[in-house]
Parts: structure tokens; sequence; C-alpha cells
């Protein structure tokens, strides 16, 4: 890693000078002096002892070595450690680099631009660059960077729960190696992940050749690859559906949550929101589902109906349409609903989309393409490209039979963690202990379920630490390259394996180079723009023309047992992925685990999601625990009463409860897994609860589910709007008085000298409420969590939170608007809703009602318009908040950067006068190091390398807020300054920059930008008629505005309105109120004249 | 002269339109003076212990919590978003409310000439001092950053930051400061020919030296009497003003903000009338138990009880327009917001502090109509509780019902306080007490000179006083 520079060859020539009598000696002492003296800790690098050296010398390190290689990538293949002295020339200390690379998934990869601050990667943003991207990101990848510094990360070798040195472990490998080469891999069973990259599969190849006897097996707990299977099976040839939703104007969701639970949402929504746009004709969506997804919240027709009967509704759906569906029942399906439906679509024809989702069987995905095919969308909206389904590797169920006959010697894993996840009947846990010569595992933490009892166990490094390659789903070649070296020395899949086959070529870098090589001729100038570009141009996989052949379809539904339909004593367990934690491998990020999931808003938490009737026939309430049974296995769990919610299924998010994993994710909710076997899939019937008696706390951010009849996300339908443009500005519940001030608001006078006037739009037609902009904008701005206690009390510190509520057509108005929140969940209106998603972050008022209240003068305007926070001023009176209509301030209650969760539990919380730290008093510590907190060191150390050195990571008792990521701004204005040279054009073109929640929105919702500028995006979008300002009536004239939403219903359909229905529950609340405020504004505005 | 002069019989008014005098069984000065400095003289007797040291540990739990507080952040603490002010605020309003009476009684008193009050202005004053400390610990507390609390002052730096002049919270510092500078010196200038009398009755060094020193060298001279009664009224006519100020300005905390409940302009006359009321209530919770153990029957007489039990059904009343009046604005203005904020303070899932409040505050008092109620301590005692406790529920009532369920009803939330809040309140009122029974202790209570001022015999034309007057039957 290090080179000590060679002695000079001048020494032997002219005079000699000597520094000390030890020098003339050279004595051992001096040696070891010099040495250690240059560079500084160079020498360091190598001892795992002092790994938090190490850790502290490496951001400083690698900025060096990453330096002048520019678009070239961002590391050489072998790292000096250099003074600053010889930095290149086009290094500037403090000011960014970015580099493109790519994040894995499991269906793909998502191409990225990451932000390297000093040599340590900060923030991940979508490559822009990329043919069909918007530069948009979904919540795992701005979450991942957490996932780097994660201080419970693997951080050594171990053997035999013993730690053991780099060189040990990988001699290890290297025995193991030489052991199945011997004997062409007999006994050697190999579980992986799944991973779209061709250098793994390359590898892969190489190492069967290698050695044939070994076996391959793959394991995903959530694995979409049900997708490739079906449309395998529906066109007879190895194809993989792409679903464009830009192309489709109706879209049929049969228990497809595209916008949320499937892999590859970010894509999906961009798609989603572009064919949704409100001046060329809306789109026009269908679902069928079980929960209340985040599709179900966006379609304009929800079907409410058990998971196990989607499978009913398909098959209706598809006969209406003229396919074959055998003996299917269809009785009890809405037959309006489903003939209307089916009437849109064939309308509609090449056009519409039919999708099943990934927890339904084989059967449903067939439907969705025999109707595909007959409403020839094809080739239009259904894409389908190669995919090579090798048959040569097996599943975990293959593999617990040959474990358990005794044919594994040694079982290698790689990156999977089947201890927590496999299916219950395998009974993992015992099984994989029949392996002959142990476990060996390479896994991102090595103290998880699986790497606890693994024999050998290799730190997996992080995508930003090592070299890799994918192919995104449209099958794009990109590159995966590191930003930093392995912090703790970790190996990726990639040399694992090859170290593991006993190959030559072990070095990442070398393989891809080589797997590179295979996609292109151009040699090092293509290599360079590759990774200058973030991907292969024109390595996209063409879409494969082929025939739908129905008798896969025959032969799956002649399988189809149609259970009997869900009650009160046969109850549908729904298992789903979660909207924060992905199958649990994100159970130990924190960003991930604070993340109010979009449609609960609970925190912390997975629970049993019923439905108001289900709950009321089972005699169960919110918060209580029950132990859930089916396919012979029972958890416990707290129940929920979800809105909109299918009778008789019980919601259960899988991810949660795990015994190993970190400080943060240790034991948050409860375990779902055990419910799942191999064959019971995603949805199991014949379940049964059972309440235990005990209680729950859950921590939900956001209580109240009504709008209450207010105006504040305003809704039309589309045909409403489209007659009427008016009608957003005629849902003003009150309109605003004439403004009489006694003082002109100073910031007209100002604005006459500003350059900008920055304000914000956003599009509540394209918001679907993902929130990656939430965990975009806690990445951007330092936003610490404050764990599930804290939240509970409300006091999480998201800048930026969705608001989330639920609209009826049943409701009233009567005196149940003043009953506590609790009562909700027995009240019937909630059966059946639709719902409404709003981004609620500073509004930046013009006149702004924080200022005013606020003793210090800690909060204050500036000319361009932005309502700013000066941190060092602010004594934390908490006025402000409590003056702010829309509540978007959050207070820093206890100083939650320098807490860990474990010390943010109250009531009773360790104090600095009495806690210790490592055995070290608190109080002492601070006197030493006031930045010292309740952290221990390992932790702090790490924690501070995700934080945004632009940022100010503010102290307790300080109030925070949405700033418009005023860093981005001033970053803009300055480059465009020194752009501008003596030109004097230091005005900020449009699109230059945006904001980080704008940036990371696949929806494209939100729009930032100058509103001086008419011709400005954000400019042009508030001259909508569709803006509004929220509370516009209390005139605190926001910056920030937002465009109304509009629905797309089918007037045929069975629950159709006229308008949606949160616009006729302010009609029923506000009917004669409007009417007299309105007038009352008239009259004020004559009496002002 | 044999020729006597006609007998003139002068009609002695009916016994039932007879004034009740203000100190009763005709004492003289000399006992007047025992008895008052009789509390601060001798040893302590047993229930003033019996009070004294759970008051001095409540005292020091409230150290320990504000410790705890400042070490740790105000998250200890219940409040939360969206009811970022929770019981401090809460409990500064009430305390400042309490310490109303004093300087009512002091200064409005004095100046409208109502003798009656040299009975209790001395503790309500002091009451007053104690409550302002109390209140001013709370909102020098509850901010996240204690230790810039100078910010709030208009503090010449070289940054030329100045507070923001337009904030209540920076009229509430001016305020509530000058409030208890005024308070402080009245109560000091008042004390001054009473600790004259201390000091000459003291028996040790250490008494005559420090009741020497604060007496100022006071001989009760006429130039004496005469700057003191002018240096009284000037104190009293800034006073005044201030009685009204103070509570109008911690209104306007509220209602300069644009909450439904808090944006009113009913607010300013509505708070003073609170705070005399509560004040009323706090003097009459302290005085009824203080007369009968320090035995001061004869001065602080039922006719002050009566009076103030007066004062307290006036204000009550007064506080108990303003609770509906507020209801039917709400109505009349037609106002969404304003029209649900007030349905929720009554059917809300806090209801509950909304009828504490009307009853205590609107019902209770309307018990003072009757004299047989105004005349049975026990039951005025208990009743001025429930006036306090009222209160307490009243700033409840518009501190945190009218945060946690606003505009957007996404931020709706519940309050709860911690235990931390309880004790920090609780904690407070050791400190109250502490120095109130410190202050009876060491200080005369009671006016001496001024209720000497107020008996029979100082009036010229009472027999007793020895003057010529007619009287001389009696």
């Amino acid at each position: 890693m290090k080179t000590i520079p060679a002695a000079s060859a001048d020494q032997s020539t002219g005079r000699q000078y000597w520094r000390s009598l030890d020098q003339l000696a050279e004595t051992p002492e001096f040696r070891e002096y010099l040495h250690r003296e240059f560079p500084e800790g160079a020498s360091e690098l190598d001892d795992p002892v002092t790994r938090r050296h190490f850790v502290k010398i490496m951001s400083a390190s690698f900025a060096l070595a990453g330096v002048g290689l520019g678009a070239t990538g961002c590391r050489k293949p072998e790292e000096k450690v250099m003074p600053f002295g010889k930095a290149s020339e086009d290094y500037v200390h403090g000011v960014p680099q970015y580099f493109a690379t790519a994040m894995p998934t499991r269906v793909g990869a998502v191409p990225l631009i990451a932000k390297s601050n000093d040599g340590r990667p900060t923030k991940l943003e979508g490559n822009p660059l990329f043919p069909g991207g918007n530069g948009a990101t979904d919540r795992y990848t701005q979450a991942a960077i957490l996932n780097l510094y994660d201080p419970d990360r693997a951080t050594t070798f171990h053997k035999a729960g013993a730690t053991v040195s780099r060189e040990t472990a990988l001699g290890g490998l290297a025995d193991l190696a030489k052991k199945f080469s011997a004997n062409q891999g007999e006994g050697l069973a190999l579980l992986g992940e799944r991973k779209i990259s061709p250098s793994r599969h390359r590898l892969h190849k190489i190492i069967s050749e290698k050695l044939p006897k070994a076996k391959w097996y793959l394991y995903e707990a959530i694995d979409s690859n049900i997708h490739a299977v079906a449309a395998t099976q529906a066109f007879g040839k190895g194809v993989r559906p792409l679903f464009r939703f830009d192309a489709a104007k109706a879209i049929l969701s049969l228990d497809c949550d595209f916008i949320g639970g499937e892999d590859d949402a970010h894509n999906s929504i961009h798609g989603f929101s572009s064919g949704r746009n409100v001046e060329q004709g809306m789109n026009r969506l269908y679902a069928v589902e079980s929960l209340f997804s985040l599709t179900g919240v966006n379609a304009d027709h929800r079907l409410r109906t058990a998971a196990s009967a989607v499978i009913n509704v398909a098959a209706a759906i598809a006969k209406e349409l003229g396919v074959d569906i055998g003996s299917v029942s269809t009785s009890g399906v809405d037959a309006r609903w489903v003939t209307e439906c089916a009437k849109d679509l064939k309308a509609r024809g090449k056009e519409a989309l039919v999708v099943a989702g990934l927890r339904q069987p084989l059967a449903v995905h067939l439907l969705a393409h025999a109707i595909n095919a007959k409403l020839e969308s094809i080739g239009t909206t259904v894409e389908l490209r190669e995919e090579n389904i090798s048959r040569s590797i097996g599943s975990i169920a293959d593999l617990a039979g040959s474990l358990n006959k005794g044919e594994v010697d040694t079982l290698v894993l790689v990156g999977v963690n089947p201890v927590y996840d496999a299916p219950s009947d395998l009974n993992w846990a015992a099984t994989q202990k029949k392996a002959k010569s142990g476990v060996v595992r390479l896994g991102y933490y090595a103290q998880d379920e699986t790497g606890a009892v693994s024999d050998w166990h290799f730190p997996f490094a992080h995508f930003l630490e090592s070299w890799g390659d994918a192919l995104t789903t449209d099958g794009t070649y990109v590159p995966i390259q590191p930003l930093i070296a392995p912090l703790f020395g970790a190996i990726n899949d990639l040399e694992f394996l090859a170290r593991l086959g006993g190959l030559d070529v072990v070095d990442s870098l070398a393989i891809v180079r080589e797997t590179f090589a295979g996609f292109s001729r151009g040699g090092d100038l293509a290599w360079k723009r590759f990774l200058h570009d973030g991907f292969l141009p024109g390595s996209t996989a063409k879409p494969e023309s082929v025939r739908f052949e129905s008798s896969a379809l025959s032969r799956a539904l002649a399988e189809i047992k149609s259970p009997a339909a869900a009650s009160a004593s046969n109850l549908e367990v729904v298992l789903h992925r979660d909207y924060s934690l992905d199958d649990g491998r994100y159970a130990n990020n924190g960003w991930l685990q604070e993340f109010p999931d979009p449609v609960t808003k609970i925190t912390w938490d997975n629970v049993i999601l019923v439905s108001r009737k289900t709950a009321r026939e089972l005699n169960v309430k919110n918060g209580d625990i029950v132990t859930v049974t089916a396919n012979g296995q029972s958890v416990d769990g707290a129940i929920w009463t979800q809105p909109g919610m299918a009778d008789f299924s019980l919601g259960i998010a899988l991810g949660y409860g795990r015994q190993k994993v970190g400080r943060v994710g240790q034991g948050v909710g409860f375990n779902a897994y055990p419910l799942r076997t191999t064959t019971s899939g995603f949805i199991s019937t014949g379940a049964t609860i059972k309440p235990t008696g005990k209680t729950h706390v859950i921590a939900c951010t956001q209580d109240h589910w009504s709008m209450e009849g207010r105006p504040i996300v305003r809704e039309a339908n589309f045909d409403q709007y489209q007659k009427n443009h008016e009608i957003v500005e005629t849902m003003d519940a009150a309109k605003p008085p004439v403004e009489q001030s006694l003082y002109p608001n100073p910031l007209d006078e100002a604005k006459k000298g500003a350059l900008h006037q920055w304000g914000m739009a956003i599009d509540l037609s394209s918001c679907v409420g993902c929130g990656t902009c939430i965990l975009a904008c806690q990445s951007e701005n330092n936003i610490p969590i404050v764990g599930k206690d804290q939240v509970k009390r409300g006091r999480e510190l998201h800048w930026l939170r969705i608001d989330r509520y639920f609209s009826s057509k049943n409701r009233k108005f009567g005196l149940e608007t003043y009953k506590p929140e609790e009562a909700q969940q027995f009240e019937e209106w909630i059966d059946d809703v639709q719902a409404v998603n709003q981004p609620m972050l500073c509004q930046h008022c013009e006149s702004a009602p924080c200022e005013s209240v606020c003793p210090v003068n800690a909060t204050v305007h500036d000319h361009e318009g932005l309502n700013v926070m000066a941190y060092n001023r602010c004594v934390g009176t908490r006025y402000c908040s409590n003056n702010c209509p829309y509540k978007v301030r959050r207070f820093n209650y206890l100083d939650f950067n320098k807490r860990p969760l474990s010390a943010l539990k109250g009531p009773l919380y360790p104090t600095p006068l009495l806690n210790r730290t490592k055995g070290e008093w608190d109080l002492l510590r601070w006197w030493k190091n006031p930045e010292s907190g309740m952290r221990e060191d390992d932790e702090w150390d790490l924690i501070k390398m995700v934080k945004n050195p632009d940022v100010t990571v503010r102290m307790r008792g300080v109030m925070e807020k949405c700033t418009y990521c005023t860093q981005r701004i001033e970053g803009a204005k300055i480059a465009q300054k020194v752009k501008a040279k003596d030109s004097g054009d230091v005005r900020v073109p449009d699109g230059t920059f945006t904001t980080a929640c704008a940036q990371a929105c696949p929806a494209g919702a939100i729009v930032f930008g100058d509103i001086s500028d008419p011709n400005s995006r954000v400019s042009k979008l508030k001259a909508n008629h569709r803006n509004y300002s929220v509370l516009e009536f209390l005139l605190t004239k926001p910056r920030t505005t937002y465009l109304a939403r509009l629905r797309n219903p089918n007037p045929a359909m069975p629950d159709f309105t006229e308008a949606p229905w949160s616009s006729q529950e302010f009609d029923l609340k506000n009917h004669h109120g409007s009417h007299d405020s309105h007038d009352d504004a008239t009259d004020a505005k004559k009496g002002a004249h | 002269m044999s020729a006597t002069a006609p007998d003139l019989k002068v009609p002695m008014p009916p016994p039932e339109l007879e004034r009740i005098p203000l100190v009763q069984n005709n004492r003289s000065f000399g006992w007047i003076t025992d008895r008052v400095v009789a509390v601060t003289e001798g040893k302590a007797p047993l229930w003033w212990w019996a009070a004294f040291i759970p008051s001095a540990t409540l005292m020091s739990i409230l150290g320990a919590m504000l410790l705890y507080q400042i070490s740790t952040g105000v998250g200890v603490w219940g409040n939360h978003h969206p009811t970022m002010w929770g019981w401090d605020i809460i409990n500064f309003v009430w305390w400042i409310g309490i310490g109303h009476a004093g300087t009512l009684i002091s200064a409005i008193l004095f100046l409208l000439r109502q003798r009656w009050r040299t009975a209790v202005n001395r503790a309500a004053e002091a009451m007053t001092i104690f409550a302002v400390m109390c209140a001013g610990i709370f909102p020098a507390m509850h901010v996240g950053r204690v230790w810039y609390d100078w910010f709030l002052f208009p503090i010449p730096t070289a940054n030329a930051l100045w507070p923001q002049f337009r904030s209540p919270l920076m009229w509430d510092v001016f305020a509530v400061s000058t409030y208890f500078t005024v308070s402080v010196l009245f109560w000091y200038v008042g004390l001054v020919p009473d600790l004259a009398i201390m000091r000459d009755r003291a028996k040790t060094k250490i008494r005559q030296f420090l009741y020497g020193l604060f007496a100022l060298g006071w001989t009760g001279s006429n130039r004496h009497w005469s700057n003191y009664e002018k240096a009284y009224l000037i104190l009293a006519g800034l006073s005044t003003p201030l009685v009204l100020s103070v509570h109008s300005i911690v209104s306007l905390d509220f209602a300069v903000s644009q909450l439904p409940g808090w944006h009113t302009t009913i607010f300013p006359p509505y708070f003073v009338a609170g705070a005399v009321f509560s004040g009323f209530g706090m003097v009459l919770t302290l005085l009824i138990p203080l007369r009968t153990m320090c035995k001061l029957e004869d001065i602080i007489t039922m006719r002050h009880i009566d009076v103030m039990c007066k004062v307290t059904l006036a204000t009550g009343c007064i506080v108990s327009y303003a609770y509906v009046m507020e209801f039917v604005i709400a109505w009349y203005s037609g106002a969404a917001m304003e029209r649900f904020h007030f349905m929720n303070r009554a059917l809300g899932p806090m209801w509950w502090g909304w009828v504490m409040m009307m009853s205590c505050n609107m019902l209770v008092p309307q018990l003072f109509w009757f004299k047989k109620v105004r005349h049975n301590l026990i039951f005025v005692w208990i009743l001025s509780i429930l006036v306090n406790i009222g209160m307490w529920f009243e700033r409840f009532v518009i501190v945190v019902v009218g945060l946690y369920r606003e505009f957007l009803p996404s931020n709706w939330g519940y309050f709860k306080p911690t235990w931390v809040d309880i004790m920090t309140y609780l904690g407070t009122f050791g400190l109250f007490f502490t120095m109130f029974l410190l202050f009876m202790r060491f200080l005369p209570m009671i006016a001496i000179s001024e209720v000497k001022g107020v008996t029979p015999q100082s009036d010229p034309h009472h027999p007793l006083a020895g003057g010529n007057g007619n009287g001389g039957k009696h």
C-alpha cells in the first residue's frame, strides 16, 4: 500500500551532513525514526491493530490517491501516499469531485454520480447522462451511503469466531482453492445472491469450467425473478419483461406495487409520471390489491380484494378480453368493475399495460401476459429482453437437500443471510451445519445471524469500495467504480470468487477490465470513457420479438386450486417487501429505519396491517400484540388498522426482527420470515390470529388520517379540470385578506437589488409519495436520526416530510372530528379511501411568521427570498415553530448527533453529569473534547465521515429546517461568478443545479429555480392554473407552491365520482362557509378601494 | 358655669352601619408591633420547620431538575413537535399571573386609598417577588441553549447583533425584568420603617447590624416620613401601569402569533383580569393559614378575607366573560380554523383541560356571592386553591390545546408531560415556599407602620386617639 521514498542518489557524493550521532552511526533507532517520520502514519496502514487510526487517515490519503485521474476513475490500481505538496494541479482542497459509478441491485443496477469530498463519498445522485434516466434514484440508493460508514459492519476477518489477519484469511481461502482444484470442486457448494454482473457471470463460468463438480445455488428472499420466469414460460424463450410505463395510457396492476415494493421502482415511477403528464393527456391506473400500496395510493381506480383472490379478478378481466381461462372461478368478483376496466384496456389497445406483482403466483403473471398479448401491447408497453435463466443454478431448497444428504463438504455463502431469511421449513441454521468442512461466508455484517455461525467470515466490500460492473434493467452495461479504498480491507465478491476458484487474476479491477474487453474493443480510451460516462453507450439490450404461447397459461391455470374466500376464520397472510428495509438488508441503516413508511407513516417497526372490519371481527385494536399462525408457524406482531386494506388480509412486512445485525437494527419489529415456507410464497391462506394480551408501542409520524375537509391537498378530476381550469382556485376556503400593512415588506425593496428569487413548485399530480426526497434531504443536510422513542415523542428531525391524508366519500363532519386519533381506527369511512401525498418542507414564506417572533434574529430573510436560519444565533425558544402554520421547523431536543440510540430512550435519559462512555466520565470527555458526545470513538469516527462538509452539523437546542439547499445555491452562484469572469454574467442559468430533493425525485415532481426568471421551469409551473399555496389565507406568501393533483377516473366505472373524494369532503365541510367567506372577501376588497 | 350647655345628643348610627374597624379588638400600637415582630423573634415554631424542610427539599429537586435539563437537553421535558411549548410556558404564565396580586394591592389599591390593603400588602408583595422569581426560571431555562440567554438582552457587541425588537419574547424580557425590579424596590421602600423597628428591637449584634444596614438609618423623623411618603407614592405610580403591562405583554406572546385560539385581541385585558384573579387566589391560599398560625386574626380580619373574596369574584367574572366571548367571536368571525379550535377545546381529546378551566374559574368563584361562603375560612381556602388550579388549566388550554391541533392535520399530536416537567413545577413550589418561609421568619410580614396608621387610635378624631373628638361617650 505504501511506498517509502527511495534514498536519494546524491548521498554518496559531496559532503555528508548528519543530524545526530545516531544518524552517523546508523543505529536501528534512527532507522526506525526515519521510517516513522515520513510520511506520517503511512507505516500504520498495514497494522490491523490501529484500525481506528487507519480510518482517520484514510480520507486524507485516498483523496490524494484519487487526484489527477479526473475522468478516468478515482483510484489507480496502486495507491501512493503523498504529501499535499505533490497534489496535482486540478485538485482543489474542499471542492468535491464527482465520479460515475452504479449501485448493484438484484435486478440490475442504478447508475450513479457519486460525490466525493476529500476522498470520502458523501452523496449519491442518479446519473443524468444515462439514457432514459432523469438523474433520479430510489430510497435505497440515497441511504446506501450510510451503510458504507456503518460502525457495525464487518471490519475484520474471522475464523471460528476469532479475528485473524487479512493474510491468514486470504491464505485460508487459497487453501480452499487448492483443495478444490485438486478434486474439481467436489463437495463445494456456493450460495449467492442475485447479481446482474457480467463479470460475476464470467467468473461463474470460468470457475465452473475449472471446478465442474462445484454446485452453484442462488437465493433471494424477495426475488423479482418471477417476472423473467413467467415471461420465459409465456413466450417460450429466455426473456425478461421491461414494462414501459411511459408508453402506457391505461395500466392495470394485479397486486403489482411497481411504484413502491417492486424492484427498480424509480424507473417505473419515472415512466409512470411522464405518462401522467396533465398537459399531454393523463394515463389511467387501475389497481387490484389487498394491501394499500403506493401503487394503490396513486391508482385512479382501486379494487380492494384479497391477495389470494387477485387471480380471480385477473381471470375475469382476461375472460372479458377473450382469453381462455379454463376453469378458474370468477364468482365474487365485482362484474361491472371488471367489465368496464376490460373495456377501457381494450380501447387503449397497444397503449394498455397489465402487470402482475412479484407476490402473485405464476398463473397471474401468465394471465397478465395473455392479456397484454391480446391487447397487442407486447412490444409497445411490454418489451422483452433476452435473459438466460441458467438451469445450472439451483435453489436454496436444492441446496438444503444436498446438505441433508451430506453431499456438501464446504458451503460458501456469498452475501446471503439464509439463517435469517431462508424459508422456515428448511430449518436453515441446523441444515447449514451439515456442511462437513464448515461454512465460509462473505458478508457485510460479521455478527449477523449467518455470520455469527459461519466458520470463516470475510468482510464484504461496499460497492463504493470496490470494482464491479452490472447490467441495468434495460441491459445497459455500467461500471461500478470505487470512490474509496476498502475501509477495513474488505474484499468484494469478484475477488472472493476468483480467489476461491484459484484463478490467476484476483484483482477485481483486472477482472472487470477483462469483462469490459468483451464488450468493447476500444481499449484504454473506451475504458476511460466508460468510467467517465458511467455506462457503455449502445450496450442496451435489443427487445426480442416473440409470440405469446398459451400452453404455459393453460398448464398453470390447470394447477390452480382456488382457495376458499378469505374470512375471519380463514385469514390470508400477505408478506411484502418493506418500503425501507427491503428484505432486511438495510436493517442497520438508521436513515431507512427512521424513514416513515409512505402509506402507514410508521417508523422503526413492522406491523400486522388489517382492515377495520377485520380488526372488529377479530376484536383487536392498534398496538395489540397477536400471534399469527400460518403454514404451521407462529410469529407475534402488533396490529395496525390500515385504511383501504382488504378485509381478512394480514399484511406483514418482511425484513424486521433481526436478532443480530448491529446497534441500529437489533430487535426492531418482528421477523415474519418464519411464516414463509419453500412452497407458500408470499401469500398464505388459512392463517389465524390469537391476541396475546400484550401491547406494543408504535411510532407513527402522522397520527391524524383525514384532511378534515381543508383544502390542503387540492384535487380535481381530469375532466373537471379540462372543463374548468379555475377549479383549483375555487377551493380557497377563505380568501386571503387584502394586504393593508402599515409597513412595506422589506423583502419587496430587497428584491430589486437581487439577481435571483428562489422558489419551488411541487406537482402533486406527479408526486407518488415514494419518499426518496426525504432520504436525499437527510443525506445532503446531515440530518441525524433520533430513534424510535423520540419519533414516538414527535421529535423526528426530517426537514422534509410527506403528509399523507385519506379521504372518503362516506365521510361526515360531525363530532367525530374532535375525537382522539385512536378512535379513527374504528370509523367506517376508512374502509374505502383515496389517499393523497404532499411533500411538506419549509415554504420560505415571504412574510414568514417565524421570523417576526424570534427574539434573537436567528431566522431572517435574505434578499433572494430565502428564509435562512443562523444556527449559531439560535437560542431555542421554539416560538418560530409554534408560529409556523406548516410546522416544518424541527428542534434538536437531545443532541441527536452526539448521542447513540441507546442514549435517546426516555423517560430517563443519561446525563453527561453522571454517564460514562467507555469507562470515562462524559463531563471529563466533554471538557477534553467538546465534540465527543456519548458515542464511542469507533462509531463517531465513521459517522463523521458521512457528513456533508458544506452543511453545518447542528448541536442540540437549535431549531433547524429546510434551507432550499442553500449550500447548493451558494455553490452555483460562486461557480457562475468564476465562470463569468469579467463578463458580468453572474446570474445562474435555470437548470444548473437543484435541491437534493428535486434531484432525487424519480417523478420529477419537485422543481426548484429562480422565479424572477419568467422562463425558468419553476416560473412556468407557478403560472399553471393548478398552482396554489397552502393556507394562502394566512397571507404568508409561501415561495413553495403546489400544483393540484388530478385524478383520471373512468366515468363508466362503478366507483366513479364526479370529483375526487377529498374535494367532496371539502364541499361537504365548506359548502356554506365558502360562499360566505367569498362574499366577505369581495366586501373587503370593495372596502379597501 | 352652672348653666350647662344643653347635652347635645348626637345620634349614633345603628350598629349594622358602623364600619368594621381594620384592626379588631382595639389593639394598641405596642401590641401590633409585638405581635408582628414576634413571628421573627424567638425560636422558630415546629410548624415552621415542618413547612420549611419539605419546601427546601423541593427546592433542591428544582435545582437537580434544572441541572438535568441544562446538561441533557430540553428533550427531558415533554414538549415536542407540534407542541413546542408545554409546562414551561404554562408555569411561566401561571407564576407571573400569581405575581400580580402583590403589586395590585400595593400600588393600585394604595392610589385608590383602599386602607384595608395595609394588612396584606407586605406579604402579597413578597409573594409577588417570589412568584416572579419562579416565573423567571421558566423562560430562562426553557430555551435550547441556556448559556446563550444573554442573546436576548440588548448588549452592544462587536458583531452589531441586536435582539429582534419585533418579537413578543423580547418584550417579555423587558416587561418581566422591569416588573421584578420595580416590585423589589417598592417592597423594599415599604420595608424601611419596619426594618428600623426590627433594628431597634434586635438583641444580637448580627441582627442589629443587618437590620441597621437595610434600615438605611431610619429615625422616624418628619423629614424621613415626608420623603418616604413621596417615594412610596412615586413607586406606586410607577408600579400601577406595570401591573397592567406585564400580563398584557405576556398575553402578546400568544396574541401576536397567528394560531387559532392565540391570535386574538381580547387577550391583554383578559390576561390581566386572570392574573389578578389568580393572584388573589394565591394571597388567600397563603394568608388564611398564616393568620391562624401567627395569631394575626386581629390584623388580617374577616373583613380582609371578605374583600379579597369579592375581588376574586369580580375578576373571575371578567375572566368568565372572556371565556364565553372567545367562543362567540369564533362563531361570529366565521373563520373556520378559529371555529375548529374552540370546538376542539371543548370536545377534542383534551376536553378535560377545558372542563377544569371552566369549572374552577367560572363556576367556583360564583360561590363568593354568598356571604356565608366568604366567611367560612376553610371553604374560602379550598376555593382559593381551586382558583389557582383553574388558572393553571387556563394556561394549559391556551398553550397546549392551542398547539396540538391546528392548521395541517398531519401535524396533529398529543401532549404528555414527563416526570421532569412535573418535578420542575413542584420544585418551583419548593423555591416559592422556601423563600416565603424565610421571609416571614426574618422580615415583618405585616406593614407595621402602615397598619398602625389605620387603627382607630391613629385617627385624630377617634376618642382613643386622645384628640378632642366628639365621640367621647364611647
